[in-house]
């Protein structure tokens, strides 16, 4: 059967409730943000992927295709996002193909919250979901529980609330373009800088309306490794060698077996 | 076809503030106990049904249609609506025409009441189809019932005086199965009268229309041109 | 089951809830539902320009309180089940009131061991005119002339009790609303933000918006 299996669900709970400790899911602590513009509009993510205090992955994708015009930055756990984040595509793909249409965004995101509802929560899925269709620019939120927010701007994710200062304080109504791609960036940014589950770069998707959307991979890129002063590797010929002994340690043994022909067969009458 | 066609008359009338049901119901044998064997059934308080034809078959019709009012009201917390009930009743009727497994209902029923818009009559056809009427019938005597039910006039017409009306036609539509008993089973269901609700005529009431029709198939016999034309 | 037993009767970690004040009340020509706009995760307020008035039908809105999740759901699946009622009814006609109350009663109550939905289900019909029913947390229905709910209506019970008047005018009805939701937004801390507003009338849908500094004032 495919999905989550539930059968120990309880026995778990009381497991833990015994004082032992639950295995943690991979989680990506993380700042998403969306905003709209005149015409259009634009999400971005930082690049950081943790597993408890480690850093798993310093430049990850955290901005998912829906549809060639729908896009979906995603925090929360990193293989809830990546999977139902797939499943939807697929399925809006044949929804489209169906109906000979293009996806709406509000196709996508009630598919979403659908198919989160029916998880209750244990799909750890945060995700801002925006594009744009033959209706407009759309921007939401949908909650692993399954509820979703609309909204001119949006944050999502453990940077959320540094993010958010920065689209409360710096928004405006009709933006353009360049604006708003600038202000998220801002935002992700201040993820980057004060939350310490968000990380490395800025990854950012533009949508317009009648135009193909625009993935702005790597953005920015604030935290650029600097080249090392010095090189820390040994000079060959640094140890020096004392003694030198080769010796087989493999035998090669050929055996050839043959066997007997067969011999001619008795034909009795 | 074939079984409902031959089968005992069944007529429906609606008035301006109800419906009335009426069967013949041939006494096959002397032993059977008069005012038993009920013919006419209950979807929902509401809601009658006649029927010609299977007897089984119409009473399975009448238990999907308890099926489906029950399920309606407990989701909407009212009674159904009579088209509704009838759109319902059509997609499983039809169903049994699409599969060699089984036999379409060998019935047609007359089913009538009265709910948030008023009074409604319908018949249902083994094939799934149905009508609304102000005047049906079912049954060996069906052509004699409906042009006697085409003279009546619906607009002015009371369920009382259908009752009587009711009496009549299906005591005209038995003239020509005379060698046959029969007993008359009468249902209304109006507004004024039952509440809303339907139930089987009061035993007065049915003897009044009995003796109604009696007299008028007497005043028929000595004078067979003078037909009073109600349009 | 083995002595083992999970409490479920809490929002479950990381659930958006409406920590809510809203209400609904019928008035000369119909129905006035209000509500205020925050939707909270935890301490953080994740929308603060919420809208808890939600589209049931043509002349129908629910107000909803308790979790994002469940009470979106419902009322996805009421508008869903209101749209194949609505087209068995003949032309011109639409669902009544009660009807999609009925509905929201039986989805909340069939459902009560995993929904936390307190929901105030108001609309206009032409048989009934304005009518408001209540649908709180174990999924019985009540009918009622006003009907406040969510975590702020503590506070202003008192208050609604004392003004409110049957049949009152569109105006006087407003500042009802706008005075009560404004008093259970000041003393809540889970409610806050705008007070939206749906009237419903024989003539349709008309929506109003209140800032804080309109209200508070």
């Amino acid at each position: 059967m495919a999905g989550l299996s539930f059968d120990n669900y309880q026995r778990n709970q009381y497991i833990c409730a015994k004082g032992h400790a639950q295995p943690k899911a991979t989680s990506t602590g993380t700042t998403i943000v969306g905003c709209k513009f005149n015409g259009g509009v634009v999400i971005a993510a930082d690049t950081r992927a943790t597993a408890g205090n480690i850093v798993a992955d310093k430049n990850c994708e955290k901005l998912h295709r829906l549809a060639p015009r729908i896009w979906c930055a995603g925090a929360g756990t990193a293989a809830d996002t990546e999977m139902v984040t797939q499943l939807i595509a697929l399925n809006l793909e044949l929804h489209g193909m169906w109906n000979d249409r293009q996806p709406r965004v509000i196709t996508a995101l009630t598919m979403l919250k659908q198919h989160l509802f029916k998880y209750q929560g244990h799909l750890g899925a945060y995700l801002i979901c925006a594009g744009v269709d033959p209706t407009g620019a759309h921007l939401m939120s949908v909650q692993a529980h399954g509820s979703t927010d609309i909204g001119e701007y949006q944050s999502l994710g453990s940077g959320s609330l540094a993010a958010m200062a920065v689209l409360e304080t710096k928004w405006k109504p009709n933006m353009t373009r360049d604006e708003a791609v600038l202000l998220c960036a801002e935002a992700i940014e201040s993820g980057i800088w004060n939350d310490l589950g968000s990380g490395s770069n800025v990854d950012v998707c533009v949508m317009e309306v009648g135009k193909d959307a625009e993935l702005l991979r790597n953005y920015l890129t604030p935290n650029v490794r600097a080249p090392k002063e010095r090189s820390y590797k040994f000079p060959r010929g640094t140890t020096a060698i004392l003694r030198e002994s080769i010796r087989e340690i493999v035998d090669v043994e050929e055996t050839v077996i043959e066997f007997n022909k067969p011999e001619a067969m008795e034909v009795d009458a | 076809m074939k079984a409902v066609e031959n089968g005992s008359t069944s007529i429906g009338i609606k008035a301006k503030d109800g419906v009335v049901l009426a069967v013949e119901k041939i006494v096959n044998s002397k032993l059977l106990v008069p005012g038993k064997n009920k013919r006419i059934q209950t979807i929902d308080r509401h809601i009658g049904v006649a029927y010609s034809g299977l007897l089984p078959d119409g009473r399975h019709f009448v238990n999907r249609g308890r099926d489906e009012a029950s399920t309606y009201s407990n989701m909407y917390k009212e009674p159904v609506s009579i088209p509704h009930l009838m759109d319902r009743l059509g997609l499983y009727v039809q169903n049994y025409t699409c599969y060699n497994s089984v036999r379409p209902f060998g019935v047609v029923s007359i089913v009538g009441g009265v709910d948030a818009n008023g009074p409604h009559l319908y018949m249902i056809e083994p094939s799934g189809t149905y009508w609304g009427y102000t005047g049906a019938a079912t049954g060996k005597g069906r052509q004699t019932a409906k042009s006697e039910l085409e003279k009546l006039n619906f607009e002015e017409l009371t369920v009382r005086e259908a009752v009587k009306h009711a009496a009549r036609i299906i005591r005209q539509a038995h003239e020509d199965n005379k060698d046959k008993d029969y007993e008359l089973e009468i249902t209304w269901c109006s507004l004024e009268e039952t509440g809303g609700q339907h139930q089987f005529v009061p035993e007065d009431l049915l003897q009044e229309a009995i003796k109604f029709a009696q007299e008028e198939d007497d005043e028929d016999d000595e004078d067979e041109e003078d037909t009073e034309m109600a349009t | 089951m083995n002595g083992i037993s999970v409490d479920i009767n809490h929002l479950k970690k990381g659930e958006v809830s409406l920590g809510t004040s809203i209400m609904a009340v019928t008035y000369k020509d119909g129905v006035i539902l209000g509500a205020d706009s925050r939707t909270t995760t935890g301490t953080y307020i994740a929308n603060r320009v919420t809208d808890k008035l939600t589209q049931i039908h043509d002349t129908i809105y629910c107000c909803r309180s308790g979790s994002a999740a469940d009470t979106q759901a419902v009322a996805d699946i009421v508008k869903y089940y209101l749209q194949m009622h609505a087209s068995q009814l003949p032309p011109g006609e639409t669902p009544t009131t009660k009807v999609a109350a009925s509905v929201f009663q039986e989805i909340c109550y069939t459902n009560k061991d995993g929904l936390t939905a307190g929901i105030i289900c108001a609309g206009y019909d032409k048989k009934n005119k304005g009518s408001v029913y209540s649908i709180p947390i174990g999924g019985s229905i009540h009918q009622q002339e006003y009907a406040i709910a969510g975590s702020g209506s503590t506070f202003i019970y008192g208050w609604c009790d004392k003004n409110y008047k049957r049949d009152m005018e569109r105006d006087e009805c407003i500042t009802f609303i706008k005075t009560a939701l404004s008093e259970a937004i000041k003393w809540d801390g889970s409610s806050g933000g705008v007070v939206r507003m749906v009237l419903l009338t024989e003539k349709g849908v008309e929506r109003l918006i209140f800032y804080p500094d309109e209200y508070q004032a």
